[in-house]
């Protein structure tokens, strides 16, 4: 389990943190999707996770230790696979793959048996003599990916690993990447895509401006005890009715509108008939991924 | 040995090995530089070569003493006269044309009045005419001057001795003397510690100078990997492996020093064997074991300079753009001030101040201290003292930023 206790951070001048006292509760062996606009905070609770920055506040524990333990345990304990290709465009493959595993202290046969299995983990047999620079963006996630594997991490950070790929490598990509707690990894898992996340995690965390908007399994954050409704009108929706319900225009003339229950849909109705408004559709209820997380997260456009 | 640091040198290798670009400017560029100045500076380095510039002399005297004069200036070798008519107006079209650099017209009295100082017998004076072209350099000039001068000094010396003989009733031949050949006077001898008397040449200036500028040189392929590191968060991932930054940087050094030291020996053979295909004469390199380790401890502290400031610009540089226009034009700048484009002692003495700011001014000087003047481990303490303080500030200075921008993220 990876616990995550009051985290804040602020970087060096910057008025508002990038976390504010965010806590969470990763169990172990899943896929943990974390979502959130552009500057949201995903990066940097991703760059604590790897140690690349120190929290000044909070506490993070993987399995009751502190990660400082964990890595001083198992340096190889967590990996970090960034949303750059960060390998070296010049070196082949199994170069590469070569020297990080000897920087993760790996040799000999252990390390000729890890690069076997990232290689076959990530189907890069064809492509093992040639230069990376030479590879298509598919094999370069793949071989990204493998890298991250190399030292058969408890906790694997992946920062959106299916940019810029096609619709094949991106199957294939989820598909691994969906099979990893199976080998005993945990997966932390950022992407912009909604039907990625649908597709692999267990549990998912949407994050804004420092802040936790929503946390639990799929199923907690598509039904909400708090249904959303979706009203296509004739008319602008008036400010007043906007306000108490905390709607969002999706587009001109949609709204998607909270409501405190499916009980408050009638008294609703009549206020809209009041207000002048004529309904051209309606929907209520079932919504997908993407619907919650614009709502959480404004529509408002992001850097 | 870590197989950490094992990994990131065979890594920073097998990378430099892929980067022809960066092998061109380590490798070839130096050689094409040594052969090229080698030939372009042979002279600068013989006393009394062969200087390609010519001369007329216009003797409108035509007396057994202007012809003693110009017998005496066709004893000088470094300048080469050529036949022209007795015409002053050719003369100067001839200077004009670039046919020569000089004419010198002897005139009509020349003979009569040489041993009659200049307006002492109540006659006006006309005195010899030396006509230049302007382009000509200002030494070259001074020093055909000089060669009129004892030419000239010569003829009125013999013309003395005649006349003295005569009142011994000797037997007298005008101009006689002017067929004497003396001998060179002047031997010159390398100062040295012991005593070898060899001065130094062109190939032994060039060799060092050139070998140092491409060392410097390591700048390119060391900032092109460090900056693609920065850029696709490969640093990023190696930090998050745990990897301190001291052992990256470490792991940068050590390669970058072999691939120097390969410099050296490459540079050093071809000084050996193929600058004398091109009519100079070979690289002579100390022969005894304390000198060669004198050089090498010399070829270690600019290589270590070399790595650390190019890690230095590396830091200091956001795309490899800049990386290759801040360190070449830096490199280009400190060849230039240090002595290695042009060497030092043709400088003015304003300039030669300025060089000493130049670390490859102190590697050069080193280099000399063991090559010519034989020196031992002591007399290069400066140097070297001067060339690790560089490469100890360098490589902090390079820690410092490094943990300044990631400070500045944090």
């Amino acid at each position: 389990m990876l616990r995550i206790s009051d985290i804040s951070y602020r970087y060096r001048d910057a008025t508002i943190p990038a976390l504010q006292a965010v806590s969470l509760e990763i169990p172990a062996g899943g896929v943990y999707g974390l979502l959130g606009p552009n500057g949201a905070g995903k990066t940097t609770l991703i760059s604590l996770l790897a140690g690349l920055l120190t929290a000044a506040d909070g506490q993070i524990s993987l399995n009751g230790q502190t990660l400082a333990e964990t890595r001083a345990a198992n340096p190889r304990a967590i990996a970090l696979v960034p949303q750059d290709y960060a390998f070296y465009p010049m070196l082949g493959v199994s170069e590469n793959l070569r020297f990080f595993g000897g920087a993760l202290g790996l040799t000999g046969a252990k390390l000729k048996t890890q690069i076997e299995s990232a290689i076959a983990f990530a189907r890069l047999e064809q492509v093992v003599g040639k230069r990376a620079e030479q590879l298509s963006g598919g094999l370069r996630r793949r071989l990204n990916l493998a890298i991250g594997l190399l030292g058969q991490p408890q906790l694997l950070l992946l920062d959106e690993p299916t940019v810029g790929v096609d619709p094949q490598s991106r199957h294939f990509l989820l598909d691994s990447i969906a099979a990893l707690p199976a080998a005993g990894t945990t997966v932390i898992y950022t992407s912009h895509y909604m039907e990625e996340v649908e597709a692999i995690c267990q549990k998912i965390a949407i994050i804004d401006q420092g802040l936790v908007l929503a946390e639990g399994t799929l199923e907690d954050i598509l039904h909400s005890p708090e249904p959303l409704l979706e009203l296509r009108l004739e008319q602008p929706l008036p400010e007043d009715l906007g306000t108490r319900y905390q709607a969002v225009a999706e587009s001109p003339l949609k709204y998607c509108l909270k409501l405190p229950s499916t009980a408050a849909l009638p008294r609703l109705l009549d206020e809209l008939a009041a207000a002048g408004c004529t309904i051209r559709d309606l929907n209520l209820g079932q919504h997908n991924l993407e619907q919650v997380f614009m709502r959480l997260t404004n529509r408002s456009l992001r850097d | 040995m870590s197989p950490r640091l094992l990994a990131l040198w065979l890594k920073e290798t097998i990378a430099l090995t892929r980067d022809r670009h960066g092998l061109l400017a380590l490798f070839i560029m130096p050689t094409i530089f040594i052969l090229v100045m080698t030939m372009a500076l042979r002279d600068a380095f013989t006393p009394g070569a062969t200087i390609d510039a010519a001369y007329v002399v216009v003797d409108l005297d035509q007396s057994l003493h202007s012809k003693a004069l110009i017998k005496r200036l066709d004893k000088g070798a470094a300048f080469r006269r050529i036949d022209s008519g007795n015409d002053v107006d050719a003369a100067r079209q001839g200077v004009m044309s670039k046919r020569q650099a000089m004419a010198l017209v002897l005139p009509k009295g020349f003979g009569e009045r040489l041993l009659t100082p200049a307006g002492s017998d109540g006659q006006p004076t006309e005195p010899l005419q030396l006509l230049i072209d302007p382009t000509l350099s200002p030494a070259l000039q001074l020093a055909f001057r000089n060669q009129i001068m004892a030419a000239l000094g010569a003829v009125r010396a013999d013309e003395l001795t005649q006349r003295a003989g005569k009142l011994f009733g000797l037997p007298s031949i005008p101009g006689g003397n002017a067929d004497k050949d003396w001998p060179d006077e002047i031997r010159s001898i390398a100062v040295r510690n012991d005593q070898s008397a060899r001065l130094p040449s062109s190939v032994q200036q060039n060799v060092p100078a050139w070998l140092i500028f491409a060392m410097f040189f390591v700048v390119i392929p060391v900032s092109s990997i460090f900056i693609i590191e920065r850029q696709q968060g490969t640093l990023q991932r190696l930090r998050a492996m745990g990897l301190p930054f001291h052992m990256i940087l470490t792991g940068k050094l050590l390669p970058f020093f072999v691939v120097n030291q390969v410099q050296a020996v490459m540079m050093v053979l071809v000084g050996i064997f193929v600058v004398p295909l091109f009519g100079s004469e070979a690289l002579e390199i100390p022969h005894s074991l304390p000198l060669l380790l004198n050089w090498w401890a010399v070829s270690a502290a600019v290589s270590l300079a070399a790595v650390s400031w190019a890690l230095l610009i590396a830091s200091i540089a956001q795309t490899s753009e800049q990386a290759t226009i801040v360190g070449g034009v830096g490199n280009i700048l400190m060849g230039a001030i240090g002595g290695i484009m042009v060497p030092k002692f043709i400088m003015p003495a304003s300039m030669q101040k300025l060089a000493e700011l130049s670390p490859m001014a102190w590697g050069l000087e080193g280099f000399h201290t063991v090559m010519l003047r034989h020196g031992s481990f002591a007399d290069l303490l400066p140097s070297l003292a001067r060339l690790l303080a560089f490469a100890a500030f360098s490589l902090l200075a390079a820690i410092w930023l490094n943990h300044r921008a990631l400070a500045a993220r944090s």
